[in-house]
């Protein structure tokens, strides 16, 4: 097969996207239409060329030496691709509703489907200059998105975006510059480091990890890198529940499992300070970020604190070093994926009906939007980790795996993981037992407009709804892809 | 078709037919409600007591992923907790027919209160660590809206606080999985435990510190110091039928969690003699004390109740504690005792309430006449919880303490049995109490507004049948005893 066919996913939304304001739609329907064939068709491109998984890489760009611009298939970028094709269909489609709100429309959907293309790049990246290169562009092009709504408070959200973002790729850059010179730039599983170069460097070449880690870690808001991120939730929902749920977070925590298995290599790594820095920073992030949820009183912003967490569940996992690790890390970057995208969709739902934004204005929701408080419910025990839901099965390779490590620091992660699932279950079960109790003399007359959404949102949400359950009670296939990945098969 | 999957028939029934009942509509209708859930209740039972029947049976029912698998096996232990629950459950069904009258939201209620039930048969006759963990969870979820039925602002912050606790007990019993299965072959009950000692070796210390944190995590449904601080709080706020099963029953599913861990999983030897099982008999007496003590001193019958429940379920925990065969002999007795003493003393509560209003201890003087036969029975349910001889609570503190002698441990070993025999006392000054002032008002008395309050037969006859089991099993106890000393002798 021609490997070419690989910039399809990558060009077809670009493209798509980018000429959408040259045709004027001047109906609305019109450019749904357009707009939702174009990612669907892209979706379903990308899931033919997933199953087919062609072998080898292709060079594209050849830039100046060994700067080249590659792309391929492997066990990792398709568990990436797959969560981003899987979800855009879904996120479009609420959007579709969502932003009869928002105005400016044929902007927001120009630039949120050229989104997908820069994303998909990511996945299918080669070596790591590819990578770097499609994650300054998703910096920049999701950058108009966050600042929607052009009011004071995004403008500026938009700005902080942007200078963490590029602020951490300069860090990463430094760690892509000692990979381009001790190593090699395509990903290897095991690392790509040449040892006979790097001689007496080695510590050297661990700082530059770290440095790597924490320059991707702000994209996976790593404390104290995280504080775009709830700044960011005044973007439309489907921005916050696509992007700063999964596309463009899980992007930063996809690069630092690249250059961790993949560049650096987990042999050169593992048992070292490097290593331990990490997980200590990913620890720090997991109660902080959840912590923070709890003390937050804006739903939306409590969602991105509880972001803030659980990526650095992802990157716990992935810190560990090890197969299981690897294994954990991955579950939690699909199942908190498909958890948090519903939570999300749930509280811009809530939004966009009654423009009730806080905790406390949503008791006694549990009668008046029965559909969405359901979704919201079972989202919220899943991310929990109440089995037999998705959420279960993550916690329990995360922290399997740490039990594994038997480390000092790996058994302190367990413990963290376990006081971020009661801190969760904080955050989560006090909006579940508002809406669904409220005190007896609570005057439900305040709360007569509330009613559930129309089909274009309830679909979405109900769909993935059911996969949390889906992914929770029968997850084996996945598992035997992930434990594929991480032996190196793939 | 295999008739393992009989299994799943009592657990499936009253969790399918209890969430249900908001969404059929002839359910709407009061009589009909009740018939129905006291039908589908009393199916439960007896699909309980079949499935119980039919011997040692498993199923396999799922595969998760490859490590996380949902098994149920019927043992002797599971069938002893799952007949024992579905009994009282019926029994607290029954009563519940007339006390819901006077709350709102019946139908609510009963859909929880019969979903309930299944999840509780499931946890019985789960097979391994993660299934039980499933329905433990559940328990909690489902139990919440028992608790917070009324929607005060008190008893919705009493749920929140009941379902924190039992969220961080159920996290530190978790947190303990990931240890286990890395040092355990498999996690599935077997007696004498499953731990591999060739990959334990060296991790020992971890894995006792692994084991403390499991008991004191489950403990926080059975009561246990220190994370007992919900159960007087969210006890007394339920309606007083859901009381009665949760301090009876619910309570008893933590007791049976740390049998399973314990005894199934880690398995006795690990940490007989360790430090383990000294702070374990030193946080169960210490709660037996103090649970005994706050009772006596607390003002509110069904929160002095609740007190009640704390310092008399770590009895059982102490029991298991001494990890010998006489000590878990006593301990199940008194899980069975304390069980049907524990709902009929709610129910009765429940009772005065709804007859009469009444809360506060001191507002019961005389009340003795005004309902002779309920408080009949609280006094005799009474009496036997204290353990005077010939009652059943006797028996089980009979092998308490001898078990406790026979452990031999310095301290522990007089100190157990007089620990117990402080807190009968206490038991004696917070509930005989109660019945002597109801019964003997003193002349100062105002026998002309004394008006018969009896309530109807439906709230009388569920708590005489309480009463007289409580005193046959007392006085006939020998084919019990043989069960549960039998059952002990199996995983010891």
């Amino acid at each position: 097969m021609n490997l070419y066919v690989l910039l399809i996913p990558i060009l077809l939304p670009l493209i798509g996207g980018a000429v959408l304001p040259l045709f004027h739609f001047t109906e609305r329907k019109h450019r749904q239409f357009y707009i939702g064939t174009v990612v669907l068709l892209n979706t379903i491109i990308t899931f033919l060329l997933l199953c087919m998984r062609p072998e080898g890489s292709i060079v594209i760009l050849n830039m100046a030496g060994r700067l080249e611009v590659a792309l391929h298939v492997d066990g990792l970028g398709t568990v990436f691709a797959a969560i981003v094709a899987g979800l855009w269909p879904f996120a479009t489609l609420y959007a579709f509703e969502y932003m009869k709100h928002e105005g400016k429309e044929t902007k927001f959907f120009s630039f949120y489907t050229m989104t997908y293309g820069i994303t998909m790049g990511i996945a299918f990246a080669a070596n790591l200059m590819t990578l770097y290169m499609f994650y300054e562009m998703l910096t920049l092009i999701t950058l108009p998105l966050v600042m929607h709504a052009m009011d004071k408070k995004s403008v500026r959200a938009g700005r902080k975006y942007v200078f963490y973002s590029i602020g951490g790729a300069a860090f990463a850059f430094i760690g892509f510059i000692f990979i381009l010179i001790f190593g090699n730039m395509d990903f290897v599983y095991g690392g790509s480091l040449n040892m006979d170069l790097i001689g007496k460097r080695e510590e050297l070449l661990r700082l530059m990890y770290v440095f790597a880690v924490l320059g991707f870690g702000v994209k996976a808001a790593i404390f104290p890198f995280h504080g775009w991120l709830p700044s960011a939730s005044v973007a439309p929902t489907p921005v916050t529940a696509l992007l700063h749920a999964v596309a463009v977070v899980k992007a930063g925590a996809f690069a630092i499992i690249r250059i961790t298995y993949y560049s650096f290599g987990t042999d050169f790594l593992y048992g070292t300070w490097a290593q331990q820095v990490i997980l200590i920073f990913a620890m720090v992030t997991i109660v902080y970020g959840s912590s923070r949820a709890v003390k937050e009183q804006h739903i939306k912003k409590r969602l991105a604190y509880s972001t803030i967490s659980n990526l650095s569940y992802i990157i716990f996992g992935a810190a560990l070093m090890t197969p299981a690790g690897l294994i954990g890390s991955l579950t939690h970057m699909v199942f908190h994926a498909v958890m948090k995208i519903t939570l999300f969709f749930c509280v811009g739902a809530i939004m966009y009906k009654t423009h009730r934004e806080y905790v406390s204005e949503i008791t006694g929701f549990g009668k008046k939007m029965p559909v969405i408080m359901a979704c919201f419910t079972i989202s919220s025990l899943a991310v929990i980790g109440i089995p037999p839901l998705a959420g279960f099965i993550s916690k329990w390779n995360l922290a399997s795996a740490a039990a594994e490590n038997g480390t000092v620091l790996s058994i302190i992660g367990i413990g963290c993981l376990l006081l971020s699932a009661l801190l969760t279950a904080i955050y989560l079960m006090t909006i579940v037992v508002r809406a669904y109790f409220p005190s007896r003399d609570f005057n439900m007359e305040k709360i007569a407009d509330v009613e559930d959404p129309n089909w274009l949102m309830k679909l979405p949400i109900l769909v993935l709804s059911i996969a949390v359950i889906g992914f929770g009670i029968y997850a084996v296939p996945l598992m035997n892809f992930f434990a594929k990945i991480a032996a190196g098969l793939i | 078709m295999n008739s393992n999957y009989m299994i799943l028939l009592p657990v499936l029934l009253p969790v399918i037919a209890g969430l249900l009942i908001p969404v059929i509509k002839p359910l709407n209708n009061r009589n009909a409600r009740n018939y129905y859930v006291i039908g589908i209740i009393a199916l439960t039972g007896i699909f309980t007591v079949f499935v119980a029947s039919l011997g040692d049976i498993h199923l396999s029912l799922w595969k998760m992923t490859d490590s996380l698998e949902i098994y149920f096996k019927v043992d002797g232990m599971g069938r002893l907790f799952a007949v024992l629950t579905a009994a009282m459950w019926l029994m607290s069904a029954i009563f519940s027919k007339e006390y819901m009258k006077h709350e709102h939201d019946e139908s609510r209620y009963f859909a929880f209160f019969v979903s309930t039930l299944g999840v509780l048969v499931g946890l019985c006759f789960s097979g391994n660590l993660i299934t039980m963990y499933v329905f433990y969870e559940f328990m909690t979820l489902l139990t919440l809206p028992l608790v917070l039925h009324e929607l005060t602002k008190g008893s919705i912050a009493a749920g929140v606080k009941y379902l924190f606790y039992s969220m961080t007990g159920a996290f530190l019993g978790l947190g303990g999985f990931f240890f286990l299965s890395q040092y355990a072959d498999t996690l599935t009950f077997t007696e004498g435990g499953v731990l591999n000692m060739t990959k334990v070796a060296g991790h020992e210390g971890l894995l006792l510190a692994v084991v403390f944190f499991m008991i004191l995590g489950f403990g926080s449904k059975a009561g246990m110091l220190p994370l007992h601080g919900w159960l007087p709080t969210a006890h007394p706020v339920a309606p007083a039928p859901a009381s009665a099963v949760l301090s009876g029953n619910i309570t008893k599913m933590g007791v049976l969690a740390i049998i399973r861990v314990v005894y199934y999983i880690v398995g006795a030897d690990f940490i007989r003699g360790t430090w383990v099982q000294y702070a374990w008999m030193g946080v169960a007496l210490a709660t037996v004390f103090m649970g005994s003590m706050l009772a006596y001193k607390e003002q509110i019958l069904k929160k002095r109740l609740a007190y009640s429940t704390v310092s008399q379920v770590s009895y059982v925990l102490f029991g298991l504690s001494l990890l010998n065969v006489t000590g878990m002999t006593g301990a199940l007795l008194h899980v069975v005792f304390h069980s049907v003493v524990k709902n009929a003393l709610f129910l009765t509560a429940g009772a005065i309430i709804y007859k009469t209003g009444k809360t506060k201890v001191s507002e019961l003087t005389g009340i003795g006449k005004e309902m002779p036969v309920m408080m009949w029975c609280f006094t005799l349910v009474s009496v036997t919880l204290v353990g005077i001889p010939p009652t059943s609570a006797f028996i089980s503190k009979w092998y308490l303490g001898l078990g406790s002698l026979e452990t031999g441990i310095s301290v522990f070993s007089w100190l157990g049995p007089v620990v117990l025999l402080v807190s009968a006392l206490l038991t004696a000054g917070y509930l005989i109490t109660i019945s002597i002032k109801g019964f003997f008002p003193g002349a100062d008395y105002d026998y002309s507004s004394l008006t018969k309050q009896e309530p109807k037969a439906v709230m009388v006859v569920p708590v005489v049948i309480l009463t007289v089991v409580a005193v046959v099993c007392g006085m006939f106890p020998n084919s019990l005893i043989s069960f549960m000393s039998s059952l002990a002798g199996t995983i010891l």
